[in-house]
């Protein structure tokens, strides 16, 4: 279970977002629907420990990210985290293989990568270089690579963003029925999707949006 | 881990290979340098250290010393033999006395008119090094023989002029062949003092052995019992005045051949500190082009880190990611530049020898290890820095 408790986020002491009060349910998957802007990726960024939220704290079975130390997160995300990004994120130079591999260089377990590989249709293309591949392609890798270390969260952000709808549709299908069982949280623009969700939450509701500190508040 | 920097370094092949190659002329260079200055310093010092004292006929110390240590320069003249038998007589101060005599020539290749003594420290190839009490033999350096097709039993005619007419009517058996050491003695053909003085009674006279009948040579090289014999006799015989049995007047001069060498080096030293200061520069723009490769690919390496970091890997690993691409690219380039320096100096030992001195390829001072170390710590520390700093962020900034 991740609890969102009192966060709010400055960014660059100019802007900042608050957040309301929020818990995602271990095992389901959500929709965070939102204007740009509103804070969708910045949650997923704190919740994943990239970002640090300015006040508040995130819990996750209790345990409250936002304490913990650099390296603490890292082990964290590593271990629990399986993060999907809307630009893959993904070694162009490297092969498919290498993509996956690469989380070796933490003791990670990617036995299961090949059984991913298929399931998701990319198999075939394993010793090929990523950036010989086409989008659909490479965000199917994305979330092999992701789910290879059977994470117990896993945050996509906009993971259809670059892709055009049926492709992006496919591949929402597919995450969410490799994902099934796990809490999933998925960010993004598309409202045609959220029948592949359990829930879907209205960002504009969560947060203020983004409010100009300066301009508001002459900080 | 190994696997993966392998397979990073691949891709990133160009820039390693510049980084390489960098690395291996610069460090290959420097130890280079370092390296040869030294052992030539080491070498001619050693030559000269062979004999105590060198007596001759005066004239320039080093043109003496270089005649008759390295078969260079012409000699100064001559002096009567009576004082080679004079020093023998010096059993108390004296351990060894030979006698030196250039004169002639081998196919342009110099004659030298010795005793056995002279050659006791060098390896013969085939045969034997020329009898005392036997003259008309030779013994000849390695190049003499590969060049002629010279083989021991052979005789050779050796001539007055450099151009190779004016043959001598005797000729010389060879008896020895040296074995190849790269120095002058490599081309040389020596041979029993008494055999120029033979050659020379026919009415055949050379520059430097001037009389048929009152035998000379160009030098004597003397070993004392101790070096303050050495001393003493220096004091003794250099400026004295005498005569010879003909009457002819001579002034002998007496040289430490040590002392010489050590001011002709000290005199090379202000060369040998340009070449180290030459070697710090290019040192210098080593690190330079190290650099601008690291930051003409810092956007490359920057969305590599960023990327790694997003995923949950830790800064320690992408690190150690670094540490072992650089260190491995260090590691061969700084193995390379060694083996640059090896060849490097072995092209270089026949104009070496050529002082009489033979690099040794063996040979590594502890400093060329100092050298090798430090070009590769300043090769991959600009590198590892920015690694560090780059991967202390998150990957999304704030």
């Amino acid at each position: 279970m991740i609890e969102i408790k009192n966060i709010t986020k400055q960014f660059q002491n100019e802007t900042e977002i608050v957040y309301k009060n929020t818990i995602f349910q271990t095992g389901k998957s959500y929709m965070l629907l939102g204007a740009s802007g509103c804070g969708k990726s910045t949650l997923l960024n704190m919740i994943a420990g990239i970002l640090s939220p300015t006040k508040g704290s995130i819990l996750i079975d209790g345990e409250d990210i936002t304490r913990k130390s650099q390296r603490e997160k890292d082990k964290f995300r590593i271990e629990k985290i399986g993060y999907i990004f809307q630009d893959f994120k993904l070694l162009e130079d490297m092969t498919v293989a290498d993509n996956i591999n690469i989380l070796k260089l933490e003791g990670i377990d990617v036995t299961g990568a090949d059984t991913l590989l298929q399931t998701l249709g990319v198999y075939d293309k394993r010793r090929s270089k990523v950036k010989h591949l086409s989008g659909g392609q490479k965000q199917r890798v994305a979330i092999a690579r992701a789910l290879v270390k059977k994470p117990e969260i896993i945050l996509a952000d906009e993971p259809t963003g670059n892709l055009n709808f049926s492709i992006g549709e496919q591949v929402i299908k597919e995450l969410t029925s490799v994902a099934e069982g796990k809490t999933l949280i998925v960010v993004t623009h598309d409202d045609r999707l959220t029948k592949y969700f359990d829930e879907v939450v209205d960002m504009n509701v969560m947060t203020n949006g983004q409010r100009d500190i300066i301009k508001e508040e002459g900080v | 881990m190994f696997w993966f920097a392998l397979k990073n370094m691949a891709i990133k092949a160009a820039q390693c290979i510049l980084v390489a190659l960098s690395i291996i002329i610069s460090a290959g260079i420097a130890v280079l340098a370092y390296n040869v200055a030294n052992q030539v310093d080491e070498g001619i010092t050693d030559n000269a250290g062979y004999y105590s004292v060198i007596v001759g006929p005066s004239g320039s110390k080093t043109q003496l010393v270089m005649n008759t240590m390295y078969f260079t320069e012409e000699p100064l003249g001559t002096i009567p033999y009576s004082v080679v038998t004079e020093l023998m007589k010096d059993g108390t101060r004296v351990s060894s006395v030979i006698p030196f005599a250039m004169a002639d020539n081998y196919n342009g290749y110099g004659v030298v008119g010795t005793s056995a003594a002279f050659l006791k420290n060098k390896m013969v190839k085939s045969g034997e090094i020329f009898n005392d009490t036997t003259t008309m033999q030779a013994v000849v350096g390695a190049n003499i023989a590969k060049y002629n097709q010279l083989s021991v039993g052979d005789v050779i005619y050796t001539s007055h002029s450099a151009n190779g007419s004016d043959l001598h009517t005797k000729g010389l058996k060879v008896v020895g062949v040296l074995e190849e050491s790269h120095s002058s003695y490599d081309n040389v053909v020596f041979t029993q003092v008494r055999t120029l003085w033979e050659m020379h009674e026919h009415g055949e006279e050379s520059e430097t052995m001037e009389s048929a009948h009152e035998p000379t040579v160009c030098a004597i090289l003397v070993n004392t019992k101790n070096p303050a014999y050495a001393m003493q006799i220096v004091n003794e015989y250099d400026g004295k005045i005498g005569n010879a049995a003909d009457g002819d007047p001579y002034t002998l001069q007496a040289v430490e051949p040590m002392a010489i060498v050590r001011d002709v080096l000290n005199e090379a030293n202000d060369t040998k500190y340009i070449v180290f200061v030459l070697c710090a520069v290019i040192l210098i723009m080593n690190v330079m082009i190290i650099s601008i490769i690291t930051l003409l690919n810092t956007y490359h390496s920057a969305k590599e880190i960023s990327l790694m970091r997003l995923i949950g890997i830790s800064m320690k690993k992408i690190n150690l990611l670094y540490i072992i691409q650089n260190g491995l690219i260090g590691g061969i380039a700084t193995g390379f530049a060694f083996a640059l320096s090896r060849g490097c100096m072995a092209l270089m030992n026949d104009y070496i020898a050529s002082m009489g001195v033979v690099l040794n390829m063996a040979k590594i001072y502890p400093m060329e290890f100092v050298i090798l170390l430090g070009v590769f710590v300043i090769s991959i520390v600009p590198t590892l820095i920015w690694t560090f700093f780059t991967s202390r962020k998150d990957g999304i900034g704030d």
